[in-house]
């Protein structure tokens, strides 16, 4: 091929496998035992997972102190971790809802998995602002429910908006992802002779007998449901930074920090949608469903993304100078030059500097590269948030209030932790259910869809 | 069947077809209407053995169980109620005792509140003329000394229980042979305020003819009353009339700080630093080589070693003399003092301001050396402000006595060499320390090894009583009888408030038991006789009263003291004494200044966790002390704080962290006495290093020149409230003043422009509409001129609130739980540093930025204004602190209580001192000033009760009733006359962090200082 045909789509899929090489290709890692490598790869994470069990029992059981979380600083790797996991999650529902409607056949390949991350991400994200509170057996009371105290919660506070925020996030996303197994859960129905698995694929799979109607109706839900998903994507992130941008402190009350937090958000939830998937594809040798122009095409969004960001770093610099409030310069010129320059700098050079590389094109098509540029990116995220939060925090208004914060052991522990549970349910989900929609795969092979030129 | 009649002719009516046609069948169903075989079936033998009965009692009884199983009921102890209730408590009631504080030389009047028998709060005694209603943190703390759980609880005799009766018995005898063999039996106390105590140790003395007593305090006043011995005559001397005088010159003295009697000389100071009316400031100059809580409050400072005060003097002298010829006629002084030039000890200028002042203010100026200064500066100070003319503030009614005297040092040489000889049968420590007081040089502890009896009476051990061989315990001051006088013509009594709560004795009493010579003899009420019967002959007698010596009596006990109208005699300067006061020219080396601790005193209080965790005045540090150094000096050294350097004093050397100290003279080493205690409680144990060992024999040598400094390796954290920034680092630097944290200005600026802070008006707005506060609005003032930063209302905070100790670990994380702290800024030159102080505590915002966050509503408004916790609500998400601009909130990180030196202050004897009416937070609550909701709920259901509305001053909070500068004003905002509402509408007042329009109700007073431009220097 000399000169490229720009008047014909390319195909997401590369080479032109038949259908049913894909049923059995995608379906394989269901029906085959676990391999040594996999019980290792869950032993790891099921390890690092119990640094978490370990970290909370120890904070459940003396308290708060066991962090490193001090007077000025009220916050630190909890909610970093927060926001950090619920950034990641947005990767899922952005590629699942907003490409579908923008149609972009190349999601097929990665919907499912990025949905996958979305939940688990989630749940992980899930858990900080229920631990992170002095008394978690009283966390209930974050929930509005009918009390004989006649209590009811503060809907003016940002931390209950992030309550119904991500609960609201994870049933969509939950019931989103559902419904888009139902056909691939059909198919895994008609194929498996597994008895009990039969059962349980004919329970979840409604009944579904690929009949046109069925499909009609399951287009148009999952249309509808991505509507309905789409607006989460930037309300959820949104709300998040309200916990921030809503409080009075400096280096927090911004308004940027809404489209900031989601341009940060899917910045970072496409790095680990891109690393995990590398790691998949060559395992499970979808290189053909999931291709190196998808791969590329992840990366421009981060070089988006990650632009975005910067460009937002650069702007809260500008504001505060320009809002000549003298506390607010002063926070930003603190994270630059004061006792937590060094994160600043990490986020700085992870964030903005390192998905500049993306303008080469060859570097957006090396596997080893960009895997290392997406690592780059999550440290970078997850030092955003530190820096927004642990900063801004240790030094605020009063001088003789500020300190510096020092994460202990359990901080540690957790954060480790909670990749270890995060990674744990995607381990498991690469051998429950199919990490690549076999159905939507299908409809985007060359030829599957008729055209009117070979009509 | 025609018609409705059947054959019985009675009218019927069918039911069925069957019926009518009467049917056999239908005929006999009617007959089986109630069948026989169905309740043959029935047989209660098949059926469940549970009768219905026993199902529900069953059933009851199971619910219960659960119940009971749920609920966290466990037994905690007996309740019983007053069958026969004494007729002065009232459940619920607070009850107050007048007493006598008995923890250092001033002998504070105090009030002692006590809630169903047990003393819970400390607080001055208003009727008191010294402390007028005021007391100091220390004495606010003393309450958990009486309830520390390292107390004392049984007589030891060589660490094993011996009963109080064998005791005595043994002591009795070793005492009555001592005496046969002709031994000395030395008791050594550590000062006495009670002539009656004083009374006891005389008749032991005639009881046992071969006794002496000693006496020493770590840090006493003995160069000053030798000094006035030597120029007037007696060591009686007269305090200072503060109030009156225009001009201060401090000399190396912190009489703001722990000096003499603080709490008066507080008041009597800021009597001149009232805005509120008319502006008649009085101008401090402090010459000090330490940076000491009066050096803060300077309005001008010079930086004067203390081993150079004495040159500062006699400069002073000479260039007082050069303005006014004639001043001094002596001419060997005159030849003394003719080479010195003051210009050496700092600025030309702020120098001159100090001479003039001085001259202009003849007889309306003090100069005012400190108590570690050695005798002869005293005498020259006593010179310079006789020949100023400024005696007329010497206050003769007054006069501070002496029952005891300091012993001089050769005779505790003379003691440790006797007791080494053999010759010394008994040593008795009576309420002191000397083991851990006295130099290393004396040898005493080895020389106590020698002693065959040693007894020590104490509450807690401690290094003396642990070389020893029997500890007695002795009662706090709270169970105990006593007396003071140590101001003329003011006699108090202190009262026992709660049976002690171990088997302790009264050490007085113990004494008697032993000058009686039978250990039969003791009772609990020997010295409360003796007590009455020496009150008697001693107060009663001389005063010329009608009532009867009962009636008195009790009516003195009600009062806490009597009083009387003495006055000492006025009695002329000695020149002569001025003849051996010579000046050391060129000192050498550093300058090693001992200065006692201002929260810990003496090592005293080492064990109470309140008292080491009050930051420090100036430095803000907790549970250490430090070589405090200028940074220059620092710098030279290559220290940094929290290294750990050598200080070397003739041969003798201690390693101590290093705190580089703004504002400290560059030959000073400041380090704080009272630390390093070997032989303490919990509490106490590892704090601190012992300075003590670098004494020397001989009368003040607190002040040690020829001192080597050198770095040493390794460092030692310091915990400290505040975080410690190079005060010349631009980036940090005067933020508190271009925040509008702390706004300042001079009287000179005040008294041209009144309304200068107001200049810049900021205009503030609101999108939302404001709530109004129809009823009160309760609000505080804060007046930042008079605030000295003693810390005792962070004490009485503590106290009022049930405040946990959180211990060295948690300060230096940042957890300390303080609701109120004293903030501390500097700004100008690290060599001369303007300090700024400022008291803060929850701001009570209307606006309050920590309630619209709190997801759970633990933290609202109330509707008069208070920002209120509700702590059974608060989950502790700590955003409410993440979003406080002043960060005063303070979250319970672990269950301190428990958290602290293995749950320490977690039993029942440390809950009692816990304020019934104020509840004990739980891990992971969030909490912080209420404004003393308490105490403004007492008064309220008092205004119920009584029919009348609440009025702001009715409610004094903790805070404020502590403090000694009435610095503190709270009220209702809403009522126009209030004192309140009057500094809220000050030229002066103004708000921290206005810009945020936050609304906050403390109000600060800005600070003026008394200095001779309309810019602040």
């Amino acid at each position: 091929m000399t000169a490229a045909d720009f008047t014909k789509e390319l195909s997401v899929i590369e080479g032109k496998p038949a259908l049913r090489e894909l049923d059995e290709l995608i379906s394989k890692p269901l029906e085959t035992k676990p391999n040594k490598k996999f019980y290792i790869a869950l032993s790891i994470t099921l390890s690092l997972f119990s640094l978490l069990v370990i970290g909370l029992g120890l904070t459940f059981y003396y308290g708060i102190g066991m962090w490193g979380n001090n007077n000025p600083v009220g916050w630190a790797f909890d909610i970093v971790n927060f926001v950090f996991w619920v950034g990641i999650g947005h990767a899922g529902t952005l590629i699942s809802a907003i490409l579908f409607l923008f149609r972009q056949k190349w999601r097929t390949g990665i919907a499912r998995f990025a949905e996958g991350m979305t939940i688990f991400a989630v749940m992980t994200a899930g858990m900080f602002p229920l631990i992170h509170v002095g008394r978690p057996w009283l966390a209930g009371y974050l929930f509005p429910y009918p009390n004989q105290h006649s209590l009811w919660v503060n809907f003016t506070s940002p931390l209950l908006w992030d309550v119904f925020a991500v609960s609201t996030y994870l049933t969509v996303s939950l019931i989103f992802w559902y419904v888009g197994l139902i056909p691939d859960l059909a198919i895994l129905r008609e194929k498996t002779t597994h008895k009990i698995k039969k059962v349980i694929y004919s329970v979840f799979s409604l009944g579904w007998r690929f009949s046109n109607r069925h499909w009609q109706h399951y287009e148009m839900v999952y249309l509808i449901l991505a509507g309905f998903a789409t607006p989460l994507v930037l309300s959820v992130h949104t709300i998040v930074s309200f916990d921030f941008a809503v409080s009075i402190i400096p280096g927090w009350h911004t308004t940027i920090f809404p489209p900031y937090f989601v341009a940060g958000a899917v910045f970072s939830g496409f790095a680990m949608v891109q690393n995990v998937l590398i790691i998949v594809r060559k395992i499970f040798n979808y290189e053909h469903i999931i291709t190196l122009d998808t791969l590329e095409k992840m990366n421009k969004i981060m070089l988006l993304t990650g632009s975005l960001v910067g460009y937002a770093y650069a702007m809260e610099f500008f504001i505060a100078w320009y809002s000549g409030v003298e506390a607010e310069r002063f926070t930003f010129l603190n994270r630059a030059l004061g006792p937590y320059a060094w994160a600043y700098w990490i986020m700085i050079t992870c964030n903005v500097v390192s998905p500049q590389f993306f303008w080469v094109r060859k570097i957006r098509r090396s596997i080893p590269v960009m895997f290392v540029i997406a690592i780059f990116v999550n440290i970078g995220m997850w030092f955003e948030r530190f820096v927004i939060i642990v900063t801004s925090l240790s030094r605020d208004f009063l001088p003789s209030s500020w300190a510096y914060y020092k994460p202990t052991y359990v901080d540690a522990m957790i954060l480790i932790g909670s990749f270890g549970f995060f990674f744990t349910w995607i381990l498991l989900f690469t051998k429950a259910l199919p990490v690549v929609s076999m159905a939507e795969v299908k409809a985007v092979v060359d030829g599957a869809q008729p055209s009117h030129k070979e009509h | 069947m025609s018609d409705l009649t059947n054959k019985s002719g009675k009218k019927e009516f069918w039911k069925s077809l069957n019926d009518y046609n009467d049917d056999p069948g239908m005929q006999k169903k009617r007959e089986d209407e109630f069948l026989e075989n169905v309740t043959e079936e029935f047989n209660s033998e098949n059926l469940s053995g549970i009768s219905r009965r026993k199902f529900l009692a069953l059933l009851a009884a199971s619910t219960a169980v659960t119940a009971t199983a749920c609920s966290d009921y466990r037994d905690k102890g007996e309740i019983i109620p007053y069958n026969k209730r004494p007729e002065e408590v009232f459940p619920g009631v607070a009850n107050y005792y007048a007493s006598t504080c008995d923890r250092c030389a001033s002998a504070c009047g105090i009030l002692i509140k006590t809630r169903e028998g047990r003393p819970i709060k400390v607080d001055g005694n208003p009727d008191h003329p010294v402390n007028q209603g005021k007391i100091c943190a220390k004495g606010q703390a003393d309450i958990m000394s009486l309830y520390d759980p390292n107390r004392l609880r049984q007589p030891l005799k060589l660490r094993s229980e011996i009963s109080w009766k064998k005791a005595d018995e043994e002591i009795i005898a070793a005492l009555n042979e001592s005496v046969s063999q002709n031994k000395e039996i030395a008791l050594i106390t550590e000062g006495v305020t009670s002539p009656t105590a004083k009374k006891v140790l005389d008749d032991f003395k005639k009881r046992y003819a071969t006794a002496k007593i000693y006496s020493h305090k770590l840090v006493n006043d003995e160069s000053r009353k030798n000094a006035w011995l030597k120029s007037y005559g007696t060591k009686e001397y007269p305090t200072v009339k503060f109030d009156k005088a225009k001009i201060i010159l401090a000399l190396d003295s912190d009489f703001l700080g722990n000096e003499g009697n603080y709490l008066q000389n507080i008041r009597m100071f800021t009597s001149k630093r009232e805005v509120v009316g008319k502006t008649d400031f009085n101008r401090l100059y402090c010459a000090e080589g330490r940076m000491s809580a009066t050096g803060m409050m300077a309005d001008y400072r010079f930086r004067v070693a203390p081993d150079q005060q004495l040159d500062f003097v006699f400069s002073l002298m000479n260039e007082l003399n050069k303005m006014n010829p004639g001043l001094i006629s002596d001419s060997l002084l005159k030849n003394k003092i003719s080479d010195k030039s003051i210009y050496k000890f700092g600025d030309k200028e702020k120098l001159n301001h100090l001479l003039n002042d001085l001259n202009t203010n003849r007889g309306a100026s003090i100069i005012y050396a400190g108590d570690t200064l050695p005798e002869e500066v005293h005498v020259a100070v006593n010179f310079l402000n006789e020949m100023l003319g400024n005696k007329t503030l010497y206050d003769y009614t007054r006069t501070i006595k002496s029952l005891i005297d300091e012993t001089p040092s050769e005779d505790f040489s003379k003691l440790a060499s006797s007791m080494k000889n053999g010759n010394v049968g008994v040593v008795i420590h009576f309420d002191s320390n000397p083991v851990y007081t006295l130099a290393n040089e004396f040898g005493y502890e080895a020389a106590l090894r020698k002693v065959k009896t040693v007894v020590s009476l104490t509450e807690e051990e401690n290094e003396s009583s642990a070389a020893g061989i029997y500890s007695l315990p002795v009662n706090h001051p709270f169970e105990s009888w006593g007396d003071a006088n140590v101001y003329r013509g003011i006699y108090s009594l202190r009262q026992p408030v709660i049976a002690p709560i171990f088997n302790t004795r009264q050490k007085e009493s113990v004494l008697l038991a032993w000058i009686s010579g039978s250990a039969d003899s003791y009772n609990e009420d020997i010295y409360h006789q003796y007590l009455i019967k020496n009150f008697e002959e001693s107060v009663f007698n001389n005063k010329n009263t009608l009532s009867d010596s009962k009636t008195f009596w009790y009516s003195a006990l009600h009062d806490g003291m009597v009083q009387s109208d003495e006055s000492a005699a006025e009695s002329k300067f000695n020149p002569a004494a001025l003849a051996s006061v010579e000046s050391k020219n060129n000192p050498v080396g550093y300058v090693v200044h001992l200065t006692e601790s201002y929260f810990v005193g003496d090592g005293k209080f080492a064990n109470n966790g309140w008292l080491q965790e009050t930051p420090h005045p100036v430095s803000k540090v907790t549970w250490d002390n430090y070589a405090a150094l200028s940074p220059a000096l620092a710098q030279k050294l290559s220290v940094e704080m929290n290294d750990l350097v050598e200080v070397e004093v003739k041969g003798k050397r201690i390693i101590i962290p290093v705190l580089v100290q703004p504002g400290v003279e560059d030959r000073t080493i400041n380090i704080e006495l009272g630390y390093g205690r070997t032989v303490i409680g919990e509490a106490g144990k590892n704090v601190g290093v012992n300075a003590n060992v670098l004494m020397h024999l001989g009368s003040a040598s607190y002040i040690l020149s020829g001192a080597s400094l050198k770095k040493s390796s390794g460092n030692h954290l310091l915990a400290s409230t505040q975080e410690h920034h190079s005060l010349d680092d631009a980036f940090v630097k005067e933020i508190h003043r271009t925040r509008k944290i702390i706004q300042e200005g001079t009287v000179e600026k005040y008294k041209k422009e009144p309304g200068f802070l107001h200049e810049e008006k900021e205009n503030l707005f609101s999108i939302t509409t404001d709530h109004q506060y129809t009823g009160n609005k309760w609000a505080m003032a804060i007046d930042l001129n008079k605030c000295v930063s003693c810390g005792a209302c962070v004490t009485s905070c503590n106290v009022e609130n049930n405040i946990p100790v959180v211990g060295k670990d948690q300060v230096e994380k940042g957890r300390e739980m303080q609701w109120m702290r004293i903030d501390r800024y500097y700004s100008g030159t690290p060599e001369d540093p303007i300090v700024s102080n400022q008291p803060m505590l929850c701001q009570h915002c209307d606006n309050a930025p920590c309630e619209n966050v709190c997801p759970v509503n633990a933290t609202n408004h109330s509707p008069d204004g208070l920002n209120q916790m509700v702590y059974n609500r608060c989950v502790g998400t700590r955003y409410c602190s993440n979003n406080c601009p002043y960060k005063v909130r303070r979250f319970n990180f672990f269950n301190f209580r428990d958290h602290f030196a293995d749950a320490y202050y977690e039993n029942d004897l440390t809950s009692m001192a816990n304020n019934p009416e104020v509840t004990v937070r739980s891990r992971g609550v969030m909490e912080k000033c209420t404004f003393c909701v308490q105490r403004i709920m007492e008064a309220r259901s008092n205004a119920i009760r009584d029919g009348k509305t609440v009025s702001g001053s009715d409610i004094v909070t903790a805070c404020q009733q502590a403090c000694p500068a009435t610095a503190i004003t709270f009220g209702d905002a809403n009522d126009p006359s209030s004192p309140i509402a009057k500094l809220r509408e000050h030229n002066l007042s103004y708000h921290v962090l206005e810009t945020t329009n936050v609304k906050p109700n403390v109000t600060y007073i800005a600070k003026l200082r008394n200095t001779h431009s309309e810019e602040i220097v």
